[in-house]
């Protein structure tokens, strides 16, 4: 399915919720694996994320010959892996060699970065380790920015990259980390990383914004990296003492399910997350991280 | 065209593409150490090596090989000027589009002699104004906030067109000479600066000058030029004229440096450029340069009376230019947030020599040229200005390229440690205070390892009259190193609701707030 089909899509599915069908969206289309989750902890990075996309039917499952993927970690931050403020590079680099092995075209990694993104890109280790990989790095490019129509309950529209929206596939590769308003930032806050204009205003309605925008782009995979998180002061932390080795990464197609389960990494509720409840509430995954099915694997 | 011109014309167009280069790598590649020797240039130039001598009493290691230019130019005179300063190829490639007989007394020769005592006298008193004038030190600030600014804006607006063009192919050209624009010449972001414009006019007079007379500028304004000119009277190369001579004058008109070369006994060592154009030029190859030559020469005559009333008005500026308020103890510019690592304002101002490097590299685009806010001795120094950009917590660049040490060169452990001003909060315009709106981005955005702003959970009412929980802002004041990333990320974007003031900066020890 071409991205374009898919927003056309994305468009319609919400037009149905919004006029009261139930309808889990992430259904309607792709693959859908024996589970809704991999969970996999073990000491290598690049090995458990392997696994977890593994457990998930394999990078096939996700991505066909020929296409052009766009790899989406968090690099915010002008921050050193150990600090845990970016996406593990090992994890982004391991999600590019597999998209590459299943045949990709191309693979575009990106992020519209807080911090001086020539400094995040390099200290995050991320370009390196992507640029290892064979995947393509980029910097950000203002041009590049569209609006897209979302209908949202909050955003109507928001100029986001095209770049993204263009892509065969989306595969989201956030890192779990504590944050000030939304308490934790996941799968669904990381797309204020495509986002352009000022988007430090979504923070006014932060929990129906990240939902908005969420609908808008739907991953075909996420990857939710959890070998490093932060539990204070983030999102871009700055001291160990905050960083807790999990050396677990948790993987699905739903990126409201990740998220719920995200939650618990922090010994949170998944309903403690607004935009998760909200998500959920609109039909768009589950929160209930009890009847999901996860699959568990530790190397 | 003969062997000496073409070799001079040569070496030229290499210095100045090394100054270029060096130039275009002043810029952060994302790695901690910028990895050039990019105030090379600066670290040749024996007039900054002396006033900064003079002012601060001290000197950067790297000025030291300014001696190396003073040693050349015993042996061999002013040739740093016509084969070495990128300021002087450009005033020649700028002259040559007008070549005409002098039209002005070479009796003015003199002003730049003059220039340089004052600024020499002025130093001795502990007043940095050398900057100012350096041909080098002006030519990197010129580039750096005028001229590479506006090619990079002209070439991101034709860049644009192509890119919003109708048609496929081509937006694809677009992307191509983007691409290549990008690897060539482009800066990472188009840098903006207060008084762009205005230090781009200066520079474009000086160059506009040439058309008036070629080397205008190295003829009677340049104070390096002076003082080389001054060493180059004892220089060991010298010019002399055979008997073939015939005075037919040919070499004047060629002459850029005012040397006089077609009075034989009368030619100016102090003003030569050593071009070679006499020798290209002379009809009857009388010309010659060499090694113990016996022939007299011209005299440097600059005229005693002159030379004390330019050395009183050097010491007269210094007391007339601190008449200002902020020359009082414990008066303190709030905006004057200077760069981290800069020295206490009085010791920061005997050594900053405005080349604008700082403001070349600042990875933010955030430090720009101060007009008045430093006093007229602090014309053109740094200050940060966060509303157009913050001091990236582990960048350390400025430093890196400050010539004269101005700015100190830190590690990110001791940057960590050092507090540029100190951030507070406009409660009449922040989000949770004023608007009973949700809002975090300072405190998201503040990269201390303990955040320096923490929130307050409080419960308002909004304008509906609903209760929320909203939570407030507050700034430690022993943490917040004034770095000015709140300011610039703030959502209230016109004017800021929380913005950085220099007080609690660390290299001051009267600004200061906590006990």
């Amino acid at each position: 399915m071409k991205r374009r089909d898919f927003l056309r899509l994305t468009a319609l599915t919400s037009l149905s919720v919004a006029i009261g069908v139930d309808n889990r969206t992430n259904q309607a289309f792709g693959a859908a694996p024996a589970y809704d989750l991999a969970v996999v902890t073990g000491a290598s990075p690049q090995k458990i994320t392997s696994a977890a996309i593994d457990a998930l039917g394999g990078m096939t499952t996700f991505v066909k010959r020929g296409d052009v993927v766009v790899v989406k970690p968090n690099i915010g931050w002008d921050r050193t892996p150990e600090y845990a403020a970016n996406t593990n590079p090992e994890v982004v680099a391991a999600i590019v060699r597999l998209c590459l092995e299943a045949g990709a075209k191309k693979v575009k990694v990106f992020d519209r970065s807080v911090n001086d993104p020539r400094r995040c890109y390099v200290q995050s280790g991320i370009a390196d380790a992507v640029k290892k990989a064979g995947g393509e790095v980029s910097y950000i490019d203002e041009r590049k920015f569209r609006d897209v129509k979302i209908n949202g309950s909050v955003l109507k529209s928001w100029p986001l990259y095209t770049e993204l929206m263009e892509a065969d596939k989306v595969i989201n590769v956030p890192i779990a980390k504590h944050h000030g308003l939304s308490r934790l930032t996941l799968g669904m806050k990381n797309w204020m990383g495509v986002m352009g204009g000022s988007r430090a205003s979504i923070h006014q309605k932060i929990n129906e914004s990240l939902v908005d925008i969420s609908m808008a782009i739907k991953p075909t995979l996420v990857v939710l990296d959890a070998v490093r998180v932060l539990t204070a002061n983030g999102p871009q932390g700055g001291n160990l003492k905050d960083v807790k080795k999990l050396d677990t990464i948790v993987a699905g197609v739903n990126q409201v399910a990740v998220d719920a389960y995200g939650a618990t990494l922090f010994g949170m509720k998944s309903s403690d997350l607004g935009y998760v409840r909200i998500a959920a509430q609109n039909g768009f995954g589950p929160m209930d991280t009890a009847r999901m099915k996860i699959r568990k694997i530790s190397i | 065209m003969n062997t000496p011109r073409r070799i001079r014309i040569a070496v030229q167009a290499a210095f100045l593409l090394l100054f270029v280069f060096l130039f275009l790598q002043t810029e952060s590649k994302g790695n901690d150490d910028l990895g050039y020797p990019v105030k090379l240039f600066l670290d040749f130039d024996p007039l900054i090596l002396i006033t900064t001598l003079l002012s601060a009493h001290a000197v950067a290691a790297g000025f030291l090989l300014s001696i190396i230019v003073i040693a050349v130019t015993f042996i061999f005179g002013r040739v740093f000027c016509g084969w070495i300063c990128p300021l002087g190829t450009l005033n020649n490639m700028v002259g040559s589009l007008r070549r005409s007989k002098p039209r002005i007394s070479p009796r003015w020769n003199t002003a730049k002699y003059l220039l340089l005592v004052f600024l020499i006298v002025s130093s001795l008193f502990g007043m940095q104004l050398a900057g100012v004038f350096d041909p080098l030190s002006l030519l990197i600030r010129s580039f750096s906030l005028a001229v590479y600014p506006a090619l990079s804006s002209a070439t991101n607006a034709g860049l644009d067109l192509l890119y919003g063009a109708p048609n496929q192919s081509v937006n694809a050209f677009g992307e191509a000479v983007a691409a290549a624009a990008k690897k060539l010449y482009l800066p990472f972001q188009q840098p903006f600066y207060e008084q762009g414009w205005f230090i781009g006019i200066l520079f474009l007079g000086v160059l506009g000058l040439n058309l008036v007379e070629q080397r205008f500028w190295c003829r009677y304004l340049c104070p390096l030029g002076a003082l080389l000119g001054i060493f180059s009277r004892w220089s060991f190369l010298k010019r002399s004229v055979s008997e073939g001579c015939n005075e037919c004058g040919a070499c004047t008109r060629v002459c850029v440096g005012n040397a006089t070369p077609h009075e034989k006994d009368n030619w100016k060592p102090t003003e030569c450029l050593y071009c070679r154009n006499c020798d290209d030029v002379c009809p009857k190859n009388a010309v010659s340069f060499g090694f113990g030559s016996k022939q007299p020469t011209g005299s440097l005559n600059i005229g005693r009376r002159r030379v004390v009333t330019a050395a009183l008005s050097g010491a007269v500026a210094v007391p007339l230019i601190r008449t200002v308020p902020l020359a009082k103890q414990g008066f303190h510019n709030p905006a004057l947030v200077r760069p981290p690592g800069s020295l206490d304002e009085r010791e920061f101002l005997q050594r900053c020599v405005k080349c604008g490097e700082c403001m070349k590299v600042c990875i933010t685009g955030g430090l720009q040229p101060t007009l008045m806010e430093a006093g007229l001795e602090g014309i053109w120094s740094p200050v940060l200005v966060p509303k157009i950009g913050y001091c990236e917590y582990r960048c350390t660049l400025c430093g890196q390229v400050c010539p004269t040490g101005a700015i100190k060169r830190l590690t990110i452990q001791e940057k960590e440690q050092v507090s540029i001003g100190t951030a507070m909060i406009d409660k009449g315009r922040c989000l949770p205070y004023a608007h009973s709106t949700p809002c975090i981005v300072c405190e998201e955005v503040c990269p201390t390892g303990k955040k320096a702003i923490w929130l307050e959970e409080v419960t308002v009412r909004d304008a509906d009259g609903n209760v929320i929980t909203v939570k407030q802002p507050h700034i430690d004041l022993k943490t917040c190193i004034g770095c000015g990333i709140c300011e610039t990320k703030c959502p209230v974007i016109d004017r800021p609701a929380i913005y950085v003031t220099s007080i609690g900066e660390t290299r001051s020890k009267t600004n200061k707030l906590l006990l």
